[in-house]
């Protein structure tokens, strides 16, 4: 009997691990954020638009928002911008947007051109905050609970399918357990 | 006598130009003595530069995942190289270092896994396997060696 039993339950942990591992919808390269649950780091810099603004995240607190990392360099957040710009007209929750490692010019090019999907635009030439924020490849969307705690991460552009799946339903409960 | 004045003020703008040069050479000079870290990028004391390319060894690029921040030249990495330099000059130990870069990018920023409750099955498998491994050829070879004293009367003259 354990003849049997051994081999075949040492088999059925491989095809656990398999299917887990290989499956062709895991994004391999999507790292666990060591923020989910822990206070957002706080930040203040200066608006894109207008340098002698500053933006700071310190200001939405005790409300539920949404950070996105992005920048003119990166081909994918190009390809975001519509859902961005959709989900900003349904105005659910602010958007900050969290530029880094680029020229002002081509920020505010961009977003004269595609539209500004953002409640506010934070400048972050030197990587500062994208790097207290974990960030490591744009775009990467984060989503803060009314308690100023990271509760979702979602790295790749955001799609509108993602949104309702993903972030609507965290924002709703957020709000319900922060009120 | 015009041209004269010309030839005075060009002189002169001349000497000015040589001057500035001078002085921008000289304060150049000082910002790179004053400063921790050479033109090349290297940290001036050659402790904290052996530290620091340890450090930059043991840390992944998270944009190429499989080389370290010191062989990378992702804009990431090179962030996180200037990252690991400041903190050094700051006088920052190796292990806030380490924990600095843990608490943003994750246990999977760092090449050599700390030993720990949760990465204990991690270092531990190849030696449950070898364990595993013993008692499995202890088994047969004890069952073979029992398998083959019984067999012995049946081969042996009878």
């Amino acid at each position: 009997m354990w003849k049997f039993l051994v081999p075949m339950a040492l088999f059925l942990g491989l095809v656990v691990f398999f299917v887990l591992g290989l499956n062709p919808n895991r994004d391999i390269k999507a790292l666990p954020s060591p923020l989910i649950g822990k206070p957002a780091p706080v930040f203040s810099l200066t608006d894109a638009l207008d340098p002698t603004k500053t933006v700071s995240n310190a200001s939405f607190k005790g409300q539920v928002y949404v950070l996105n990392a992005w920048g003119t360099w990166c081909i994918p957040c190009r390809e975001e911008q519509d859902t961005l710009l959709t989900i900003a007209k349904q105005g659910v929750v602010p958007i900050i947007g969290l530029n880094y490692n680029d020229d002002r010019a081509r920020v505010q090019r961009w977003l004269q051109q595609l539209g500004n999907p953002y409640t506010a635009v934070a400048f972050d030439p030197d990587e500062r905050t994208a790097i207290d924020w974990g960030v490591y490849g744009a775009p990467e969307t984060f989503l803060v609970d009314t308690h100023g705690q990271v509760i979702f991460k979602y790295i790749s552009p955001l799609t509108l399918e993602v949104w309702e799946k993903e972030f609507l339903p965290r924002i709703e409960a957020a709000r319900r357990s922060g009120a | 006598m015009n041209s004269v004045r010309t030839k005075n003020s060009a002189r002169r703008a001349g000497f000015a130009a040589i001057g500035l040069a001078c002085a921008l050479l000289a304060a150049g000079a000082a910002f790179a003595l004053d400063a921790p870290v050479d033109a090349h990028g290297q940290l001036q004391d050659p402790a904290l530069e052996a530290r620091y390319e340890s450090i930059s060894k043991q840390l992944r690029c998270l944009v190429c995942q499989n080389e370290s921040i010191a062989d990378s030249n992702a804009q990431l990495a090179g962030d996180l190289r200037r990252q690991v330099r400041e903190m050094l000059v700051a006088g920052k130990t190796d292990s806030e270092i380490f924990d600095f870069m843990t608490a943003r990018y994750g246990e999977f920023v760092r090449f050599n896994t700390p030993v720990e409750g949760k990465t204990l099955l991690i270092w531990g498998s190849p030696f449950l396997l070898l364990v595993v491994g013993a008692i499995v050829v202890f088994r047969v070879t004890r069952a073979r060696s029992r398998m083959s004293l019984d067999d012995e009367p049946s081969h042996g003259p009878a």
